[in-house]
């Protein structure tokens, strides 16, 4: 999916990427609960490095996503933060549980000098998934679930 | 079945500000500590690191020259030139160590994750300014 969006054309900044898969993250959190959250975003995890059969790519997206998922919860307690701080807040904590991922994977620092590129990019692409689920929260206010 | 009322804060607010304060301070402590000590005298070198382990250390200024080294299946070939050093060609399925392009100064590195190998920089800079402010 995210293949559609090339964004390393607006960004020359190699791996990055808009991290949509947040939105769900996101969304789950707010209206199922940490806990849940929690179940998809690892499910999400294994089964994405099932299909990509990938070992390594499975330690960066459950340490980014595992990061993530803890610094959205615990901002998440903050009454006076909206989606986009948690939003943000998630989307950098990504990045620093993926370059320490990179760390251990690589069992050197270097990668560290990357990180503050990345946590700016995180800024961007932190926002607009905050907007989005935003938007997508004013659409589910429309729509009756039944539990 | 309850009615939603949300308790879902919409609306940037100021604390969102903090957040975004403390991700940009986060990101200049890291540019920092990792970009800003100074460079020492020595030339620079490009400090090639595989697996964990340092194999090369190629110096710039010598001539061009252009190493192969391989890992975990994949092979690199990395040019090194007067101007810096880049990965010119990597069978790895990413390519982001070729994408980074060329890296010419102190403290700048190419990774590639798949194949595990690590470029670094190090030595004193060409002497160029940063910036010119007018």
């Amino acid at each position: 999916m995210e293949n559609f969006f090339p964004i390393t054309l607006l960004i020359p900044l190699p791996g990055v990427k808009l991290g949509l898969g947040n939105i769900v993250t996101v969304f789950a959190l707010y209206e199922l609960g940490a806990l849940p959250a929690l179940a998809i975003l690892v499910a999400r995890c294994l089964l994405g490095s099932l299909f990509a059969g990938n070992a390594s790519a499975l330690i960066f997206s459950l340490l980014g996503g595992l990061t993530a998922m803890l610094t959205m919860i615990l901002l998440k307690q903050l009454p006076k933060l909206s989606i986009f701080g948690v939003s943000i807040g998630g989307a950098a904590a990504h990045n620093v549980g993926q370059i320490a991922a990179a760390m251990i994977t690589l069992g050197n620092t270097m990668v560290l000098g990357y990180l503050p590129f990345l946590l700016a990019v995180s800024l961007v692409t932190g926002a607009l998934t905050g907007f989005v689920s935003s938007l997508l929260f004013r659409a589910m206010q429309q729509v009756k679930l039944s539990h | 079945m309850t009615s939603r009322s949300l308790t879902v804060n919409l609306k940037p607010t100021v604390l969102d500000g903090v957040v975004v304060a403390a991700v940009i301070a986060m990101s200049v402590l890291v540019a920092a500590v990792f970009y800003g000590n100074k460079a020492n005298d020595d030339k620079l070198t490009a400090v090639v690191s595989v697996g964990n382990k340092v194999v090369d250390s190629l110096p710039l200024f010598e001539g061009e020259s252009v190493h192969t080294y391989s890992n975990n299946g994949y092979t690199l070939q990395v040019s090194v030139t007067d101007h810096g050093v880049c990965v010119q060609e990597s069978n790895c399925p990413t390519q982001d160590c070729v994408h980074t392009g060329i890296i010419t100064r102190n403290g700048q590195s190419i990774v590639c994750l798949p194949a595990q190998i690590v470029i670094h920089l190090k030595g004193a800079d060409l002497g160029a300014p940063d910036a010119v402010v007018g």
